[in-house]
């Protein structure tokens, strides 16, 4: 683990995740919001700009296949996944303006082709100069799957298979060309040598790829795979595949055990456990003072519109359409489904909540508006340090996906005011020490399939 | 129709210019004013960009294909080919979005190996990156090698890849008309951010595609993104009458231009739609200097900085092997084409009437048809054409870039405004104003006029 000041400390990476105006529900009505982020490119080049000056290992951004689905009373008031950019496009802009941070955006393997993004994000990592990551999503939801012409979506466990293939062909291509392959001689006219490309030729249950991508080999080797779902069938895919699991889990225990167990699984897949990281989403509200904090918490809290609350219950659920529910009355455990073949986690989350706690409507629709399955970190700079600091040192996390509850306001508060606190205990970097997202994150770059073996083309090596 | 010259200089020439890799000459690479590794730096793109924004070009275009084009035939050629390393153009254009302010951004998508919802996205999102000037060049792919990376054992019939296309284009054009112009209502006194009265699902159900909709993007600053084709063919043709804004082409001829640009006009009359709403830029390839002399000796300086053994791979991928690198000083031997149309056969066949060797007919493909000339000169053969009617303007294809863009915006483009012929600063604030296009009409996708009532 790198040391700062003679003293032997892990240090966190941090992520921030773009929601356009905010992660908490109601951002949009907060005046330190910027209302029309869904279009206002600006916005997002200067929340890069500000992500680069705190130094964070990478940005973050989600996506979804589909408007939200649901209540349409609360869609006109709710306006995440609605109008917004899509996420590669706008990762793009971002690179031209940015020279560290690392840019991953969420990509469906449900709906998508594994040749196509392989090109996106090998492209972006070209682009960015070894700073793009993707983040590996099979897509649960049918309203989604209604986009893309079939009238029900996968099945989890078949979505997870198709994924795990996808994943390896795009890695597939990726190595398509060694990465001395490109000679460039002007004096012997020898441009590349062609038995440094490799045809991938992948005949799979799904997929039939031949290639080779045309595409040099990524600067990272291979863009850094990031993965949400922690599932049975999504840890062991992790366990295989994946750099970075993103969870939404406000317990720390548990967070703790996924870390333990995805790492457990690795050695197996033949990977060490160091490198995997583990970053919990932290839904955060900063104040000078806990009132300040609080004041504003409570504020955007008072502005969710109980439509809304009510559609984001729903959506926890998998969209599950709720009865007429009264606002002050305990939240009822029988409308909860035991499992889902859907959001398995988040409704897991739900129902952890309601049996243990037994809450209002009105409480539980407030909590999960604020921090949405995310653990909610609302404080001083003092006392957020002193929970992310907590966590990492339990092993709970290798750091975290800082979800800023209004934007731009939540995160120019993050850096002027918990930053410095972090780094000044030895937690977090005071500037980049290397190029790629992979250094950043302490990750090795991955060697050729076709490295080891001095493999010529023309075979496939898994 | 000819044009006098007062309507010539009212219309106004419009210049895209083509941007792909390091150049359209095969060695591009191997000439000393070209990075060699440009092809994957977005910092050489940008460079380009802006020189032809600062020419007041109205677009710039990255072509693209899915899958590695060379063959290793004859031995040995394959490791001079330049054009397998590239980036996606869909990445290029965004970056380009923010570093630019003017001019137009156009790549091209396939239709027969993506999906509608995820095209439409993203074009809609470079629409509002750029703040009005995304285009997309639709094409309906063509190569088995494609087919072959997008797990089909080969591809699909012609008519059928065109049968996609044309539905491809109906659910991407109605998914761009989902959010009405005033859908984002955005006012924190009334907590209401849109209203959703005015956000449509699409339900599209069709033979290729059953898309719900809407999209994730509300309306576009220019109403949609533009529409680009470029084949030639019928169906191409019908696919460029029905949809196109801006169509690219490769005539041979000032006659064969006036005759394809009539031929569009037509076509786009028969879908019911204005003429005039549609614009033909015809490829064009310039080498130029201060002098048609200086010109001679760029043009002389490119062919000699042709790789035989390179061209030999595009000449043997339409006639087979019919010659080797032993035969370079050899004449031309004959040799029936095994493929349709394309610049190779016509260079064969022009080399043969000259009794050309066949390093001369080398050199002739890689370097490919240009227009060579004095500014004057080119200048003088560029307005010909405009005032004749064969063209809307011209889409510039630089054999090496950056050098050879250069020339055109040195050279040319102050010659062309000084005659009037082109503009001196943009007009408009999107690419559909700076082309003088019309507005996009609001919420009805254009479909055909028989079947226009889905909305």
């Amino acid at each position: 683990m790198p040391e700062q000041n003679g003293a032997a400390r892990r240090r966190m990476s941090l992520a921030v995740h773009f929601h356009p105006t905010g992660h908490h529900v109601a951002a949009w009505l907060h005046p330190r919001s910027q209302i029309d982020a869904g279009s206002n490119a600006a916005h997002y080049l200067d929340l890069a700009r500000l992500a680069e000056r705190g130094k964070f290992d990478l940005i973050f951004l989600a996506d979804s296949l589909a408007i939200r689905p649901g209540d349409v009373r609360a869609r006109g008031r709710w306006p995440q996944y609605m109008a917004y950019f899509e996420p590669l496009t706008l990762l793009s802009a971002m690179s031209a303006v940015t020279s560290r941070v690392g840019l991953v955006a969420t990509a469906s393997t449900s709906y998508s082709e594994p040749y196509n993004l392989a090109r996106y994000f090998g492209s972006l990592d070209h682009l960015s100069g070894g700073r793009a990551g993707w983040n590996v999503v099979t897509t649960g939801n049918a309203a989604s799957s209604r986009n893309f012409g079939r009238d029900e979506h996968y099945a989890h466990d078949e979505r997870y298979d198709r994924a795990g293939e996808f994943v390896d062909v795009v890695r597939g291509l990726w190595d398509s060309w060694d990465d001395d392959a490109f000679v460039m001689d002007r004096a012997t006219a020898r441009y590349l040598i062609p038995e440094k490309m490799h045809r991938l030729d992948h005949r799979g249950p799904v997929f039939s790829v031949e290639g080779p991508l045309n595409m040099r080999r990524p600067p990272q080797g291979h863009p850094v795979l990031f993965q949400a779902g922690t599932s049975e069938t999504g840890k062991e895919t992790a366990a295989r595949l994946a750099d970075v699991v993103f969870v939404q889990q406000q317990s720390m225990e548990r967070c703790r055990e996924i870390r333990a167990d995805i790492r457990a699984r690795m050695p197996k897949y033949g990977r060490s456990p160091d490198q995997f990281r583990l970053m919990p989403g932290m839904a955060v509200i900063v104040g000078r003072t806990e009132e300040e904090a609080r004041a504003q918490y409570d504020e955007l809290q008072a502005s969710i519109h109980p439509d809304v609350g009510l559609a984001i219950l729903s959506a926890e659920l998998g969209y599950r359409e709720l009865p007429d529910l009264p606002l002050d009355e305990p939240f009822p455990l029988e409308v909860i489904p035991g499992v889902d073949q859907g959001a398995r986690t988040t409704v897991r989350n739900l129902r952890e909540i309601v049996e243990r706690e037994r809450p209002t409507v009105r409480q539980l629709y407030e909590r999960f508006s604020s921090a949405r399955g995310s653990y909610p970190l609302i404080g001083t700079p003092q006392s957020i340090a002193d929970t992310l600091q907590h966590w990492l040192e339990s092993e709970a996390a290798d750091g975290f996906i800082i979800q800023p509850a209004i934007l731009p306001g939540g995160l120019e508060d993050f850096v002027t005011l918990v930053v410095p606190e972090l780094q000044r205990r030895g937690l977090y970097r005071h500037d980049y020490e290397g190029q790629t997202l992979r250094d950043h994150l302490g990750l090795a770059r991955p060697p050729s399939r076709y490295a080891s073996s001095g493999a010529k083309g023309d075979q496939d090596v898994d | 129709m000819a044009l006098n010259r007062a309507e010539a200089v009212a219309r106004q020439m419009k210049l895209g210019a083509s941007l792909r890799g390091l150049g359209y000459h095969g060695s591009a690479w191997r000439h000393p004013g070209v990075d060699p590794s440009g092809a994957e730096k977005i910092e050489h793109y940008i460079a380009l960009a802006r020189i032809a924004e600062d020419a007041c070009f109205d677009l710039v275009f990255f072509a693209d294909a899915l899958a590695v084009r060379a063959r290793d035939e004859p031995k040995g050629s394959g490791g001079k080919y330049a054009g397998d390393a590239e980036l996606d153009p869909s990445t290029i254009l965004p970056a380009l979005a923010v570093t630019t302010r003017h001019v137009g951004l156009i790549s091209t998508a396939s239709t027969t190996y993506n999906e509608p919802y995820h095209i439409a996205r993203r074009y809609a999102s470079l629409d509002h990156i750029s703040r009005g000037r995304a285009g997309w060049n639709v094409v309906a792919s063509f190569s088995e090698r494609e087919a072959q990376n997008f797990s089909r054992r080969q591809q699909a019939s012609k008519p059928e890849r065109y049968d996609r296309a044309h539905e491809f284009l109906e659910v991407v054009l109605g998914l761009w008309a989902g959010w009405e112009a005033d859908a984002l209502v955005q006012d924190r006194e009334t907590g209401l951010f849109f209203d959703p009265a005015k956000v449509h699902e699409l339900n599209h159900a069709g033979r290729h595609f059953q898309v719900r909709g809407p999209i994730t993007a509300s309306r576009t600053p220019q109403g949609r993104p533009l529409i680009v084709q470029a084949g030639a063919s019928d169906a191409g043709l019908d696919l460029a009458g029905r949809f196109a804004d801006v169509v690219y082409s490769a005539p041979r001829s000032l006659e064969s231009a006036l005759r394809g640009r009539r031929e569009l006009q037509d076509r786009a009359a028969k879908f019911g739609r204005d003429p005039a709403s549609i614009l033909s830029l015809p490829g064009l390839q310039i080498v130029t200097g201060w002098t048609s002399r200086e010109a001679g000796e760029k043009r002389a300086a490119l062919l000699d900085l042709v790789d035989p053994l390179l061209s030999m791979m595009t000449i043997t991928r339409q006639f087979g092997a019919f010659i080797t690198p032993e035969m370079l000083d050899d004449p031309v031997p004959e040799a029936e084409p095994q493929t349709e149309y394309s610049v190779a056969i016509e260079t064969v066949r022009i080399a043969r009437e000259r009794g050309w060797t066949v390093r001369r007919l080398c050199q002739e493909v890689g370097l490919g048809r240009v227009l060579c000339g004095s500014a004057d000169d080119v200048a003088d053969t560029m307005a010909t054409w405009f005032e004749a009617g064969a063209c809307d303007g011209f889409n510039i294809m630089p054999s090496c870039s950056p050098v050879s863009l250069s020339d055109v915006a040195e050279h040319i483009v102050p010659r062309l405004q000084h005659r009037g012929l082109f503009r001196t600063s943009y007009e408009g604030a999107t690419l559909r104003e700076n082309l003088g296009l019309p507005p996009v009409e609001p919420a009805i996708p254009p479909m055909q006029p028989a079947e226009a009532t889905d909305a």
